[in-house]
């Protein structure tokens, strides 16, 4: 029986929080909902089973993948010393925030029938490999490498704060790579898996433009394409709403199942640099893996990196308007990752303060749905709310973006901070307990100085986040606000894919800077309180 | 961190707020897509330009498409703040009719040079262009030159098109082919599955699928050559042009009924059709003018090959229809 502090205003502080987004989500939906004029359904043309089957399947196996890749991956990364570590590191994390039309993209300079590999097959061997990069294999490696490498970062921060004592004594019982795998780390990441498959099984369910891009036609695409339609080209709003929940319910199923499972304390502390190495076997291993991985998942973004600096840099830099959006994307991203930060400590605390299984689901519920309303419908919505309650919507712009980003961000700042949160009040309750520490104390005393890394990481992942997806406001007419990502949708959609390609490395760059820089800030200012 | 966030998001509102306006100019505002509104698009030119002689304010409003900017208007309905739509393309007109939001026009059009003839009670048109498929004269030596043969072509031979539930070339093709061939147009579906690469959401995406050479053609319009021979200096991307003949995307624009400044807004429709803003439009939206600038149109304009033969559908039929031709077409091609 494990012992927690008793924290009912952390609790309390949650519950308020989940329902306030619960009430949100509601708002969207009814607001669609009441402005629905009668009109025919156009929601009878959609073979909405073919399309939950197909979803779920291409959902099902992305998810699948990405955590067995990141896994290994973590596993690989965890071990292995070498120099631009650091770099490999952040560059797998910052897949995920990549916009994912240009790792799509990126995808395709390496593997498609143009890309890299195929031009030096066809130099070295006079044969290419044909164009593997579409159909359902295409739209999983897309995936697998947005969300692999993710599942991989947040692996590798758990494997990296296991303690150096249990490390030696795994090393003096001699260990082999095997065992200390199944007994040391398994334990480590077991609870990250929840959040993680859950979060990667929303994103792939909700996925739109890769899946289009990538899928090769109409034979794989996704709810989310239909309930675009009815919302556009049917205007049939009625429709609409009933295909979000549609997406909603199914994918609450998934939710329930992630945030139900018991958690499991995970290990805790800054990151060590371990001296206990694995036999030559298991390190050869490894060093397949990594060398795997960096193919597959950094050639990509590395191509992106690589296509951006070789033209249009210096006419993007010229332009103003550059200046702007990238001024407006770090207001936006700082804002939104502060806030990001504010919510996701508030729910991981009332979800660490209690063992009930009912009370954890319900109060980490309602972050993960958002995630499963869909874009179009969400955009809508906010621009009916905006209207209803007499705001400008040009006003409301900004504050809507970051709230909307924020929200957005949450569940992937709760799959990180939300185990290292149950651990501390699994492992160090009777503790608390016994020095009898207020809530406040037991944040900053022990809390906060163990969190630091995961802390850093967090804000890494919400600030580029919400660099600017401004999908939310597609609808509110804000032509003179724009961020890098817009601007450079915009580019590509006015025949200036240099201009794009120029904004996309930009973006790539300042994401690994944050992924590279931010926890190793976060960390030293948080055992610096110490 | 309060504070620091209170002033974050000070300079947020004053980095966002809507500039201020004079007090007594009236303001016309101008709901639009965003790459009409944008830097580099037709909408900075034209607010100057219109603005030089009707002593008011323009404001662009742009949603991210011009569908967005329509049902944005169906949602505002007599409360909205638009006085005019600019960029609804012909395939949408109908729709956008039958909401009853928009006023009659009193225009006369004997001066388009539109491939087909204008009528419209309720839209005036300002440019078009014919979709069709481009193609790399480096690539691709000898384009097919209708439908069938492109049916015909070896299965390695691929093109981009876009979805036509989310954009208005995809939509565009499937009344071309509606247009070309009527009931057999399941079987021209068919026929065409085994070269489509993909089906992208938007027609940015195709057309990018194609400059990296992941395809042969991409679906896009007659003037897509003119911005790599005006922009780039590139004259090796070309419109293969059908027997069949082609359709085309005429973008119109419209006064809403709710407007509060009709007679500004209808002047703004005379300013958009006049040779003065008609010669903005080709380098900055990439669509030909809809009246005759003779030595004033950029000569790569001048240059481009065009269609012999324009298809049509009558807009009713469109509006009647065009759902089930998206699912036959879907259906085709699953």
């Amino acid at each position: 029986m494990t012992i927690l502090p008793h924290r009912p205003a952390r609790i309390a502080a949650a519950a308020a929080l989940a329902l306030a987004i619960a009430i949100l989500i509601g708002l969207v939906l009814w607001s669609i909902f009441s402005a629905a004029t009668d009109q025919a359904s156009g929601a009878g043309r959609v073979d909405i089973p073919h399309l939950l089957r197909m979803t779920s399947i291409q959902a099902g196996l992305t998810t699948v993948i990405s955590l067995t890749v990141g896994m290994a991956l973590a596993w690989a990364l965890n071990r292995l010393r070498f120099p631009g570590r650091d770099l490999v590191v952040g560059l797998f994390a910052s897949a995920i925030v990549t916009p994912g039309m240009v790792v799509a993209f990126g995808l395709l300079s390496i593997w498609g029938r143009s890309g890299w590999i195929n031009q030096a097959s066809n130099a070295l061997f006079g044969t290419s490999i044909g164009n593997p990069a579409f159909g359902l294999p295409g739209i999983l490696f897309a995936h697998v490498i947005l969300d692999g490498a993710f599942a991989a970062r947040i692996m590798l921060a758990r494997l990296d704060a296991i303690p150096q004592p249990r490390l030696k004594t795994g090393q003096s019982l001699a260990l082999s790579a095997w065992q200390r795998f199944a007994i040391i780390d398994w334990p480590a990441l077991r609870g990250t898996l929840p959040g993680l498959g859950a979060i990667i099984f929303l994103l792939a369910f909700t996925s739109f433009p890769i899946v289009l891009l990538l899928g090769g036609g109409p034979a794989n695409q996704t709810l989310e394409v239909a309930i675009y339609a009815a919302v556009r080209q049917d205007f049939d709003l009625r429709a609409a709403v009933l295909l979000a929940l549609t997406q909603i319910g199914v994918c609450s199923v998934v939710i329930l199942i992630a945030s139900a499972l018991a958690p499991i304390p995970t290990s805790l502390g800054p990151s060590t640099t371990p001296s206990w190495r694995d036999g030559i076997a298991a390190r050869l291993l490894q060093a397949v893996v990594l060398i795997l991985c960096t193919i597959a998942f950094v050639l990509p973004l590395a191509s992106v990196l690589v296509n951006g600096m070789l033209v249009g840099f210096g006419r993007l830099l010229a332009q103003p308007a550059f200046w702007w959006a990238a001024l407006s994307s770090l207001i936006i991203g700082a804002s939104s990752a502060l806030l990001t930060l504010v919510l996701a400590i508030t729910l991981a605390m009332g979800r660490g303060a209690t063992a009930n299984g009912v009370i954890r689901t319900i109060l980490g519920m309602p972050a993960f749905a958002y995630l499963a309303v869909p874009a179009v419908v969400l955009s809508l919505g906010f621009f009916l709310l905006v209207r209803n309650l007499g705001v400008a919507p040009a006003l409301a712009a900004p504050y809507v973006v970051i709230l909307g980003n924020s929200l957005l961000a949450l569940p992937f700042a709760m799959a990180t901070l939300g185990p290292p949160f149950e651990a501390i009040a699994r492992t160090r309750g009777k503790l608390i307990r016994s020095l009898d520490l207020s809530g406040w104390r037991q944040f900053i005393a022990v809390e906060y100085p163990l969190l630091g890394k995961d802390i850093g990481v967090m804000l890494a992942l919400a600030f580029c986040f919400s660099l600017g997806d401004l999908g939310v406001i597609a609808l509110f007419g804000t032509q003179d606000f724009q961020t890098l990502p817009l601007l450079m949708f915009r580019a590509l959609g006015a025949y200036r894919g240099s201009d794009a390609a120029a904004i996309a490395s930009i973006l790539l760059i300042g994401t690994i800077i944050a992924f590279v820089g931010l926890p190793k800030l976060f960390e030293r200012i948080a055992n610096a309180a110490r | 961190m309060v504070k620091s966030t209170s002033v974050a998001l000070a300079v947020l509102a004053g980095l966002f707020a809507a500039p201020a306006f004079a007090q007594d100019a009236p303001n016309l505002n101008i709901y639009t897509y965003d790459s009409f509104a944008a830097d580099w698009g037709p909408g900075p030119a034209l607010k100057t330009g219109f603005e030089a002689i009707c002593g008011c304010t323009v404001t662009f409003v742009a949603a991210d498409s011009s569908i967005g900017a329509l049902r944005r208007v169906q949602l505002e309905g007599a409360t909205s703040e638009a006085d005019l739509i600019v960029g609804l393309d012909t395939a949408i007109a109908g729709e956008a009719r039958d909401t009853g939001l928009f006023a009659e026009h009193n225009f006369y059009f004997d001066e388009l040079t539109l491939p087909y003839g204008w009528t419209d009670k309720n839209f005036v048109p300002f440019d078009y262009a014919h979709f069709a498929f481009v193609y790399d004269t480096d690539k691709v030596a000898n384009p097919p030159k209708s439908f069938e043969e492109l049916i015909a072509m070896p299965d390695d031979f691929k093109i981009v098109i876009q979805d036509p539930r989310s954009a208005t070339p995809g939509l565009g093709l499937v009344l071309w082919i509606k247009a070309a061939y009527g009931d057999r147009s399941p079987e021209i579906w068919a026929g065409l599955k085994p070269h489509i690469l993909t089906v992208t959401r938007e027609w940015s995406e195709s057309y990018n699928l194609f400059l990296e050479g992941e395809a042969d053609m991409a679906l896009s319009y007659t003037t897509s050559p003119a911005y790599h021979i005006v922009e780039e200096d590139d004259d090796t991307i070309k419109a293969a042009l059908f027997e069949e003949g082609h359709f085309a995307q005429t973008e119109v624009a419209g006064v809403l009924k709710s407007s509060k400044h009709q007679e500004l807004a209808f002047q703004f429709l005379d300013y958009l059709t006049s040779a003065g803003a008609q010669q903005i439009i080709p380098t900055t939206n990439w669509m030909f003018p809809v009246v005759d600038l003779g030595g004033e149109l950029n000569p790569a304009f001048g240059r481009l090959p065009q269609p012999e033969k324009t298809l049509t559908l009558p807009e009713a039929g469109i509006e009647a229809n065009s759902a089930t031709w998206i699912d036959e077409m879907l259906k085709a091609i699953q």
